[in-house]
């Protein structure tokens, strides 16, 4: 996650190279440090200051993380032959580099040739059993694949080495979802909450699965979680608001028979309405209406 | 005796300042050879593991309250679990850690060259201000001393009446060996390899011990009361849209 200043240092320098007006290096560094994917504006000012020797020289060793910089950006907008290119120049001055070879894996993965890619990485895995960049790289390979099983188990080893890495966890709850083990998800998104309980997009998510699971527990639950959501980002966010009101209808629909006292925020379904329905005044005032039945219907049945 | 030395000048010139530029360029020199000895860390698997779990273990500590309590409860018990816990290290094993650091060859090789990397220079230094710049006074201190110091700070002067201020060589290089610390970490960036006396101060109590660090996670951990915070969102949720719809 980027922070907001680091954010807008990042677009102010991309709009000032791509008018024209030089700093492509800085930008280029900002990008590697931030661990962000701008992979065309990368391969355009890279290759631009590669081409041109005199800029080349004037870089010094950063040459050659540059080099590593553009052969990645090549692969993920598939120019493959200036990828190759790259590398080669980077296999000649580092020949038995670790982080080469795994440049070269890369680039065997993007040609799609999967088998000799899973040998490289095997490989370099021998030499190193603790890279965690290659693990990573098997396991998006598996789901590039679309064996999906294969990936969860990749997962699933990786993380019981490095379990406080949460870009992993996010993986695995992601790859759960996609394959409707909502237990195991909800297992994966309740460690990212534990280990950034601030960041509103993972209450989302959390709440959306237990929602998905359904019962009176797990609804009420997600409640709980689309009203956190809605506490910490200021009420904006569309998708919490509907939530809370999905949430009390369905709750509502459950707990009909049973004369169940409503010690929670009666309130909290009549707000998150009225607030949907400013919104939607604001930003899509033509679909206010299909706005107006569905929160209606919604109602009918609480 | 309060009577007053006159002290060379030739002496501040060809004592002391030569003894402070030798010693700063011994220490950059140790620097670089020290960056091109490092030998590669191979981090071990099992090490590795017991941070990532301790890391977790602290997240699980501070967060606890973000959910819910039936989670919470599954994973204390996965990681203060009797049996097969994470966190659990049964009692035999805890004295071990520190058998096992002199054990570990890699390890052991590597404290040696430290320590050697950092004697040598020291001693071989130290031999050479005895043997060129002794038996002379070199400095006066500007505050008076006791008694008590005086094998200590005026080792080649063997005269029994001088004052305790006035100084030889020796300790001159004491005095440099401590204070130019700071001089490093100004030329040469924190972290480097003259920094001695925060090596000898890591000397009397090894530093990475994980089993001792892993009973104090489980210990915490257990201690933990679980309040689960999420009730309070609804109304604070509530509040906040009051105030946006306002």
């Amino acid at each position: 996650m980027v922070s907001k200043t680091e954010e807008t240092q990042l677009s102010n320098l991309e709009n000032q190279v791509d008018n024209g007006g030089g700093g492509a290096w800085e930008f280029l560094c900002l990008v590697r440090k931030l661990k962000v994917r701008r992979s065309e504006k990368v391969l355009k000012h890279g290759l631009s200051i590669l081409r041109d020797p005199k800029n080349r020289s004037s870089l010094g060793p950063d040459e050659w993380t540059l080099y590593e910089q553009v052969a990645i950006a090549a692969m993920d907008c598939q120019c493959l032959n200036v990828a190759k290119d790259c590398i080669k120049v980077l296999h000649k001055k580092f020949p038995e580099s670790k982080r080469v070879g795994r440049l070269e894996a890369l680039l065997l993965e993007a040609n799609g040739s999967w088998e000799e890619a899973e040998k490289a990485y095997s490989s370099l895995l021998e030499d190193n059993p603790l890279d965690q960049a290659i693990h990573k790289r098997r396991v998006a390979m598996a789901r590039a694949q679309g064996n999906m099983s294969a990936a969860i188990e990749f997962l699933n080893k990786y993380l019981e080495t490095f379990m406080a890495d949460h870009d992993a966890w996010r993986e695995l709850a992601e790859i759960y979802v996609s394959l409707q083990m909502y237990k195991q998800a909800a297992f994966c998104y309740e460690e990212l909450i534990l280990s950034q309980p601030m960041v509103p997009q993972y209450h989302l998510a959390y709440a959306d699965v237990l929602y998905t699971l359904g019962g009176l527990e797990n609804l009420q639950t997600a409640k709980k979680y689309y009203a956190s959501t809605i506490d910490l980002t200021g009420g904006k966010n569309t998708r919490a608001l509907f939530g809370i009101c999905l949430c009390s209808s369905a709750i509502g629909q459950l707990s009909k028979g049973r004369n169940k006292d409503d010690k929670e925020s009666p309130e909290l379904q009549s707000l998150a309405a009225t607030a949907l329905e400013r919104e939607y005044k604001q930003i899509a005032p033509d679909k206010l209406s299909l706005l107006s039945t569905a929160l209606k219907s919604l109602k009918v049945s609480a | 005796m309060a009577e007053d030395l006159v002290l060379d000048t030739a002496i501040r010139d060809w004592v002391l300042i030569p003894l402070s530029v030798v010693m700063v360029l011994i220490g950059v020199l140790r620097h670089f050879v020290a960056k091109l000895m490092r030998s590669n860390q191979v981090p071990d698997a099992k090490i590795v593991k017991e941070g990532q779990v301790v890391v977790r273990a602290r997240n699980l500590r501070a967060s606890a309250n973000f959910i819910p309590p039936k989670s919470f409860r599954a994973r204390r018990l996965y990681f203060s679990n009797e049996e097969n816990g994470l966190l659990y290290v049964p009692k035999g094993q805890a004295q071990n850690a520190q058998a096992q650091m002199f054990s570990d060859p890699n390890m052991a090789m590597d404290m040696m060259k430290k320590n050697l990397s950092m004697i040598i220079p020291q001693t071989l230094t130290f031999a050479w201000v005895n043997f060129f710049f002794s038996g002379f006074v070199a400095a006066k201190i500007p505050f008076p001393l006791t008694q008590r110091f005086r094998s200590m700070l005026q080792n080649g002067i063997d005269l029994s009446t001088v004052d305790v201020s006035y100084v030889s060589s020796r300790s001159w290089y004491f005095l440099n060996l401590f204070g130019l610390r700071g001089l490093f970490s100004l030329i040469l960036g924190e972290e480097n390899a003259t920094d001695d006396t925060q090596r000898m101060m890591q000397m009397s109590g090894f530093g990475f011990d994980p089993t001792k660090s892993l009973g104090a996670e489980k210990d915490s951990l257990d201690i933990v009361q679980h309040d689960w915070a999420l009730p309070k969102f609804e109304q604070r949720a509530e509040a906040v849209l009051r105030k946006a719809l306002r």
